[in-house]
């Protein structure tokens, strides 16, 4: 009988987690939470976390926010770039691929989760 | 015949009759399942090993494993790699390592087994004893360290995953007791890591998940593992995941399933009901939340060391906020600076190593019926804020534009006092409505000058602060002043302005967990291996009990043990 509760508790869990799939902010919310909280705050004027607060992150030249000390990687890959959707694909897609030996150690192969986690950053202003 | 045998694999009919029956909390475990439902049930994909955990654990389990040819997956819940691993200064200690024995340093194994010993066990050691007082399972386990976390970062060094350079001039924690035969040496840090050997977990992370890929290891993020399905034999056959998006994730595991999904530093419940005391949490990644606890659970494991965890004292604010750049107060900085207690007393010697003087956090008076302190305030004068500010290891001193929201101010001490009052009021439902005590400032006033006292002579009659090697380790930057004896204290001005920040107890990670052998193999209750589990790092339990041996006692240890996991798992005698 246990056992048949452990499998009924299991599909129980996908039928709400199915529900709360289909608002696509709140996933590209959550996704980015995941993915980034460790490291990075959101709202407007939140401290540094390892890596830099991430409010207006879109449009902003890359490693540009005066009180964070960028890595040496991070900073010798800036020069001229700017955080839009192109380069924050390829950020997310390999960090150490665009900024080789940076602090942030980060991939993520799929587009859907990248766009998901781009179009939740874009609502940060 | 029961009811379960009658089951089959999920099929659309049970999930629409099922829907809405049960809560998320209850969706941990194991499945056992019948050779029908085994043989019905469809996985998502096969590998020969699957990890659970990308972290400090399981990036080297994983690595190992597929080094000995084997198909290897990584199922990581966080959406990155990294876990705790990747927010520490991944020291790692490693006895009688490569290095040492190059440059001929001694490091016997039996002594090392005495320091360990006494450390671990300090109420049942005995060095007359073949075990020195250990359990035949401690002893074991403290063995397995000694032999195979050398050939395990030398293995990790060699392959291009974890280059190391040897710190050669970093003591043990505690490097004066005689059984510490090696009292320098013992650590390692990634090669490419700051001189401050600060960032030796970011480093170490993208060198070996950088190797993981090359590999060819398949990582997948934002996989929750949930449940382990477990055939009817009772050998594991591999786990289900629940995804980022919500969606089921089943892998079928050929040889074995190794858990490294860290301790549960993060979930309150079973913080309050394992560990001794209040601890607010701690520096391990936020999702640490003892998943393997409740999943194995299931499975009639022995729990063990639940009590003991790798202790730091955090920043009762930053825990509060759930930080999750949370770090501990590795260094706590500062010479004019001192710690004291809600009636302004001073308490404990302030650069004892962290596990250590976390002990104080959870006193208990017995007559008054309280913790008197469950939190401690650091304090400190201009002079600490201007020469021993630093970013590094939870420093609660910070340079200008640094992250402060911790620290408190005043001109005065009264001032200083109102401000702490005002803190402790907001945090009023996490510390039990603590408060400082009327005659706080009038008892932080002697404190001041006792403690000023000391640091002239150099000599801390009460507490013996900068007395030992290791408290010199951790004492961070300081301005060596002409009249200093002591480089950890410096009388604290009679002038303001002053700064305080609250601290409390937390964790690393915690340490306890289902208990394994010195191969990884989780045991049930009559002591058996179950077949194909396997655990590695703070899931599982530690047999180092209270010990914080030195620097890098966490992630030595679980280099060794993912090395020996990985070569049972593929099939080696254990």
């Amino acid at each position: 009988m246990i056992r048949i509760a452990y499998l009924l508790t299991m599909l129980a869990l996908v039928s709400t987690t199915v529900r709360a799939q289909q608002d696509p902010v709140a996933v590209g919310k959550k996704l980015t939470t995941n993915n980034c909280a460790v490291c990075h705050t959101f709202g407007k004027g939140e401290p540094n976390g390892q890596g830099p607060n991430l409010f207006g992150i879109a449009g902003k030249p890359m490693a540009s926010d005066p009180s964070f000390k960028y890595s040496a990687g991070m900073k010798a890959a800036a020069a001229g770039k700017v955080w839009d959707e192109q380069l924050l694909d390829a950020w997310l897609t390999d960090t150490q691929s665009v900024a080789p030996g940076n602090a942030m150690t980060y991939f993520e192969g799929d587009e859907a989760r990248r766009q998901k986690i781009i179009a939740y950053l874009r609502t940060l202003h | 015949m029961s009811e379960t045998n009658k089951l089959p694999a999920a099929s659309r009919r049970n999930f629409i009759k099922a829907a809405g029956a049960g809560t998320a909390a209850a969706a941990f475990g194991a499945v056992s399942l019948t050779a029908r439902a085994a043989s019905d049930i469809k996985f998502d994909a096969e590998y020969d090993v699957v990890v659970c955990g990308g972290g400090g654990g399981g990036l080297p389990c994983a690595l190992f494993s597929r080094w000995l040819g084997n198909r290897v997956v990584i199922l990581e819940k966080a959406g990155s790699v990294g876990g705790t691993a990747a927010k520490a200064a991944f020291w790692y200690w490693v006895p009688n390592n490569e290095p040492m024995r190059r440059a001929g340093i001694a490091d016997p194994k039996p002594d090392y087994m005495r320091y360990v010993a006494r450390l671990s066990r300090p109420e049942q050691y005995d060095p007359s004893l073949p075990k020195l007082g250990l359990s035949d399972w401690e002893y074991e386990m403290c063995e397995a360290i000694y032999d195979s976390a050398s050939p395990a970062a030398e293995l990790l060094a060699s392959k291009g995953a974890l280059p190391y350079r040897h710190e050669a001039a970093v003591p043990d924690y505690w490097a004066e007791l005689p059984e510490d035969k090696a009292p320098r040496g013992r650590v390692l840090f990634p090669k490419d890591g700051l001189p401050s050997m600060s960032d030796g977990g970011r480093v170490a992370i993208r060198t070996m998940s950088a190797a993981a890929r090359r590999d060819g290891i398949d990582i997948r993020t934002g996989y929750r593992v949930q449940k382990v399905l477990v055939d009817e034999s009772g050998a594991v056959m591999g786990v289900e995941s629940l995804t980022e998006e919500g969606t089921l994730f089943r892998v079928r595991a050929k040889k074995a399933v190794i858990f490294a999904t860290g301790g549960f530093t993060h979930d309150p419940e079973l913080r309050k009901n394992f560990l001794h005391g209040a601890v607010y949490g701690g520096c391990a990644a936020p999702t640490n939340e003892g998943d393997f606890v409740r999943i194995s659970s299931a499975l009639d494991v022995q729990l063990r060391n639940m009590n003991y965890s790798w202790m730091a004292p955090i920043s009762l604010d930053k825990a509060v906020a759930k930080d999750g750049s949370l770090s501990g107060i590795f260094t706590p900085t500062g010479d004019s600076m001192l710690y004291v207690n809600k009636y302004g007393k001073r308490v404990v010697n302030e650069k004892l190593a962290y596990n250590e003087v976390c002990a104080t956090f959870s006193e208990w008076d017995g007559a008054k019926g309280e913790y008197p302190n469950l939190t401690l305030v650091s304090i400190w004068d201009q002079q600490a804020q201007d020469h021993c500010a630093s970013d590094d290891y939870g420093s609660l001193i910070v340079p200008k534009g640094s992250n402060d929201r911790h620290v408190l101010r005043g001109n005065t001490l009264t001032e200083l006092a109102a401000a702490i009052r005002e803190r402790m009021a907001k945090h009023k439902s996490a510390l039990g409505s603590a408060d400082l005590s009327d005659d706080f400032v009038r008892n932080l006033e002697a404190t001041i000058k006792r403690f000023n006292g000391f640091a002239k002579t150099g000599v801390d009659q009460d507490f013996h602060r900068g007395e030992r090697i290791v408290e010199k380790l951790f004492n961070g930057p300081v301005s060596k002043k002409a009249d200093q004896k002591n480089e950890t204290m410096y009388p604290l001005s009679a002038k303001g302005p002053y700064y305080a920040a609250l601290i409390v107890a937390g964790n690393l990670d915690t340490k306890g967990g289902p208990k394994t052998n010195s191969h990884g193999k989780v045991l049930d209750t009559r002591g058996e291996p179950i077949k194909g589990l396997y655990g590695v790092g703070n899931c599982v339990a530690s047999a180092s009990a209270r010990a914080y041996w030195a620097g890098g006692g966490t992630l030595g240890p679980i280099i060794a043990f993912a090395y020996r996991a990985a070569q049972s798992a593929n099939g080696a005698q254990s």
